[in-house]
């Protein structure tokens, strides 16, 4: 287990009900588990809490075996590599030079970059695949490449674990499928992702494990098809669905129209 | 007919006697002419009316003199004490202190811009104000409320006789205004030194350090200095005022500086000031009177006594 | 491919510091400004060791550290609008100045160091004001308090001189507008010594500015301590925007407008941003000072008027060719 947290409670001032209410949530190496649930459920405060954005409430997490708190932020960075739903742009860089940002957690301050570093530059580009458009400035590329370049930032970091949120909101089908294609192959080469997001269907082809949160409270934690059945993503989503299967094997939800 | 001004140069010409004390025909005649032309100006007294142009343009009507003056800049009420008529005040700036008599005349506040509620409370019939861009709102809003309003531009001597003139018939006073001018211009072109004077010292008049900002020839300071025998080391700035750098200072070299505070000033401290050859010297003539800070019927004694401090100087 | 900087930016200061003895009220040969400096008896001499000289350092120095506050700030509030003044250092500068002024101090060292403390006080309140719960920074709240606190400072000022005498009111406020009048050695090695700490802790932490500039979330996941950052941030730029204001006012568009020229040409990164700026910064005000001295002789024209006058239309053609 790299990353746990157990019995996690985060209440938001001013709020009655827990934004989340004792929640256990895990990611081992090498594995691709998917964060997903309704609007509210408190997938994006889950992925706060286990990286110590958030406090808590109760409850604890922890890294490689050492609670989060004793963690400096430096040693967290090599460890954990983070990608959260929005970035805004102050003063554009050029790919090369944002990606190079991520070494910082190996350089500090004041490090100079050494051959380690340009290599490591190097090859998170290469895995991001934005090698191509390195001289680019990030002001000038689409959706979906700028995520990837922040995938690729985060992959400078060399980390054991990769943290997403929402890496693919309004991506269209090409790049969505680009980025989730990435994290299957980093999931195969060893780093351990916790993926939020809410496109059901793909999570459900690409992820080991789903982790199903509705209301602060996790509904189920299993494969895909055992987590997708008809009557939970019904309940849950409070949407009449069917499910189907493709040919891979995994559950494909189509969301019924009221006469169905 | 002839303005003021010209009367005023006129007599000038006229009066550029030996200064010997004896009687001269000329002169005389000349001062009459002087005093017929400058009656038939602005101020015209004709049964029960008395009218004025002021120096912005616009024509003041009273039926009798005024009985409630309120003399919203420091100038106008020492004139206004001067030509008799203090006890008409019945208002004046907080920065009205002479003579003496003004401190016991209500204080509406800052002439500029004055506060319109202190002075109507005063309840005028004539206001006095410094001609200024910011004025001009209050003098409407006085005019509205039924006061005749006077904006002069009160700024070089030559002023001290023309408004005395111009006051002295609506305050009811009008041949003191008159006495005062003539004496005022007389004393003054008594003091009038041939303008060559090369043995004339160099003078910084200087209002300010911080930044550091000299008297320009525009100002009545600088003519005072002129008519006390000096030379104004920036004759050449237009302006009342400007900011210089100490290296300009340091270039034109004054042999003296002209300050209003007693003692060494807290700038010859500072070591960039003393690349100044005055500074270091310490060549400092302290004029203290605050009748240094306006046009002033004082200004005749003000230039004597600046005459003789610089008359010490002289190496 | 842009041109290297390093040259270009030496280039221009050496340009700038040539100009800033040569000209003024007088114009001075530069064969004359050699001799001045290098021999204590030429006829130069004395204006230029003792008045051109110490000002064109401080207003080189003034110039640098304005345009690093400047720059710093930008990633410090993450708003391209920021300048050292937001952080509402110069209202208390001059409350301190004014202080000092109206009760006649006379001491060379009075009114810089009433100015610093006056700056460094109001510093330290919008530090307190935007201590939301008492730990974080907030940047939104930081950018409000300098604001307010400004506008609290100058109304004390405008009262305290409402309440003496009108020309100084007047000539009080000309202290304000800024100007390097006051350079002299005392003033150039107050700088020197208090200005070189913080000048040098900014320009070390070159990229902790470039995380900060991505976010507080951003930073902390890339391994930075967000919170650390920007106290450190916060403070030297504080002390050393504290520092120029006690001894030249409130000098503007240098701190706002150089930055962005410099980024625009160099890009963004702070390690070599933040050098590059001192030096645009200083030679840009240095000839603007020559300039505000040497137009209109023997009058002065405040620097800041300068600054502006020039500073906006060049920044207006880098603006156009960017887009072009």
């Amino acid at each position: 287990m790299i990353l746990t947290g157990e019995g996690l409670v985060v209440r938001y001032p001013g709020v009655a009900a827990p934004a989340l209410a004792g929640v256990r949530a895990s990611l081992n190496q090498g594995e691709l588990v998917s964060v997903v649930g309704p609007n509210g459920s408190g997938k994006t405060t889950l992925l706060r809490a286990l990286l110590g954005t958030t406090p808590l409430a109760q409850g604890r997490v922890e890294l490689e075996g050492r609670p989060l708190a004793e963690w400096r932020p430096r040693e967290l960075a090599r460890v954990l590599g983070v990608v959260t739903q929005r970035e805004e742009i102050l003063f554009p860089l050029t790919v090369q030079e944002t990606v190079e940002l991520g070494r910082y957690a190996h350089l500090g301050a004041m490090g100079s970059p050494g051959e380690t570093d340009r290599l490591a530059v190097a090859e998170a580009l290469r895995r991001a695949d934005v090698t191509p458009l390195a001289g680019r400035r990030t002001d000038t590329l689409s959706g979906g490449e700028w995520q990837r370049v922040r995938i690729a930032r985060a992959l400078a970091q060399n980390p054991r674990a990769l943290l997403l949120d929402e890496p693919t909101a309004a991506l269209d089908i090409r790049h969505e499928m680009e980025v989730f294609e990435l994290v299957r192959r980093l999931a195969e080469e060893g780093i351990g992702t916790l993926l939020v997001t809410h496109h059901l269907n793909l999570a459900a082809r690409y992820a080991d494990r789903l982790l199903l949160l509705d209301h602060g409270v996790v509904v189920a934690e299993r494969p895909p098809a055992e987590v997708l059945r008809p009557e939970v993503v019904s309940a849950v989503f409070e949407w009449r669905v069917a499910v189907t299967s493709w040919c891979d094997g995994a559950p494909q939800i189509v969301p019924l129209k009221p006469g169905e | 007919m002839a303005s003021p001004a010209l009367s005023f140069r006129l007599l000038n010409a006229h009066l550029q006697g030996p200064g010997d004390g004896r009687f001269h025909l000329k002169p005389v005649v000349g001062l009459l002419v002087a005093l017929l032309a400058a009656c038939g100006t602005r101020a015209n007294q004709s049964a029960g009316s008395l009218v004025a142009v002021d120096d912005a343009g616009d024509t003041v009507r009273l039926a009798q003199p005024a009985s409630r003056v309120v003399s919203l800049s420091p100038a106008t009420t020492e004139l206004v004490f001067a030509i008799g008529a203090g006890d008409r005040l019945v208002g004046r700036t907080r920065w009205c202190d002479f003579p003496e008599a003004a401190r016991a005349v209500a204080d509406v506040g800052d002439g500029i811009p004055p506060n319109i509620e202190s002075v109507l409370a005063r309840r005028p019939d004539l206001v006095l104000l410094y001609r200024s861009p910011q004025n001009s709102d209050a003098a409407e809003r006085f005019r509205a409320a039924g006061a005749a309003v006077l904006q002069l531009d009160f700024d070089h001597l030559e002023d001290v006789s023309r408004i005395a003139r111009l006051l002295g018939p609506l305050v009811g006073h009008p041949a003191q205004g008159d006495s005062l001018a003539t004496a005022f211009d007389a004393e003054l072109a008594r003091l009038r030194l041939p303008s060559d004077d090369r043995g004339a010292p160099t003078v910084l008049l200087l209002a300010w350090d911080q930044p550091p900002m000299a008297i320009g020839a525009g100002s009545f300071q600088s003519e005072i200095l002129t008519l006390a025998g000096g030379r104004n080391v920036f004759a050449d700035i237009t302006t009342p005022s400007a900011t210089v750098s100490i290296e300009a200072i340091a270039a034109r070299d004054p042999s003296l500086i002209l300050v209003s505070d007693s003692g060494i000033p807290g700038f010859a401290r500072r070591p960039e000031w003393n690349v100044i050859r005055a500074v270091r010297e310490r060549r400092f003539v302290h004029l203290a009177t605050p009748a240094f800070g306006r046009p002033s019927p004082r200004a005749p004694a003000l230039v004597r006594e600046l005459r003789s401090l610089l008359a010490e100087r002289r190496p | 491919m842009t041109a290297a900087r390093w040259p270009w930016l030496l280039g221009l200061t050496l340009v700038a510091l040539a100009a800033g003895l040569s000209l003024g009220a007088t114009r001075i040969a530069p064969g004359a400004v050699w001799a001045g400096l290098s021999d204590p008896a030429a006829g130069a001499a004395p204006i230029i060791r003792e008045l051109r000289l110490p000002r064109v350092l401080l207003g080189f120095l003034v110039g640098g550290s304005l345009a690093v506050s400047g720059a710093v700030l930008q990633a410090l509030v993450r708003n391209p609008l920021a300048d050292p003044y937001v952080l509402g250092l110069s209202g208390g500068a001059t409350l301190g100045a004014v202080i000092a002024i109206s009760a006649g101090l006379t001491s060379p060292w009075a009114v810089p160091f009433a100015a610093f403390a006056g700056a460094m006080a109001t510093l330290l309140l919008v530090y307190r004001l935007s201590l939301v719960a008492g730990r974080r920074l907030d940047s939104h709240v930081l950018l409000l308090a300098g604001v307010v606190v400004s506008a609290f400072t100058m109304a004390l000022v405008t009262a305290i001189l409402m309440l003496v005498d009108a020309t100084r009111l007047q000539n009080s406020f000309r202290w304000m507008l800024g100007g390097l009048w006051s350079a002299s050695w005392i003033t150039v090695r107050m700088f020197a010594v208090y200005g070189i700490v913080p000048l040098g802790v900014l320009l070390l932490n070159g990229r902790s500015l470039d995380l900060l500039a991505l976010g507080e979330e951003q930073a902390r996941h890339l391994g930075s301590d967000p919170e650390r950052v920007k106290r450190v941030a916060y403070l030297a730029t504080g002390f050393l925007t504290a520092v120029a204001v006690a001894t030249s006012g409130a000098i503007g568009f240098v701190g706002l407008l150089v930055p962005h020229a410099i980024r625009r040409i160099w890009g963004p990164l702070h390690t070599a941003l933040l050098p590059s700026v001192f030096l645009a910064g200083g030679g840009f005000l240095v000839l603007a000072d020559a300039l505000a001295r040497s137009i209109a002789p023997p009058v002065e024209l405040p620097v800041g008027v300068v600054t502006a006058l020039v500073g906006v239309p060049l920044f207006a053609i880098l603006l156009k060719r960017r887009l072009a």
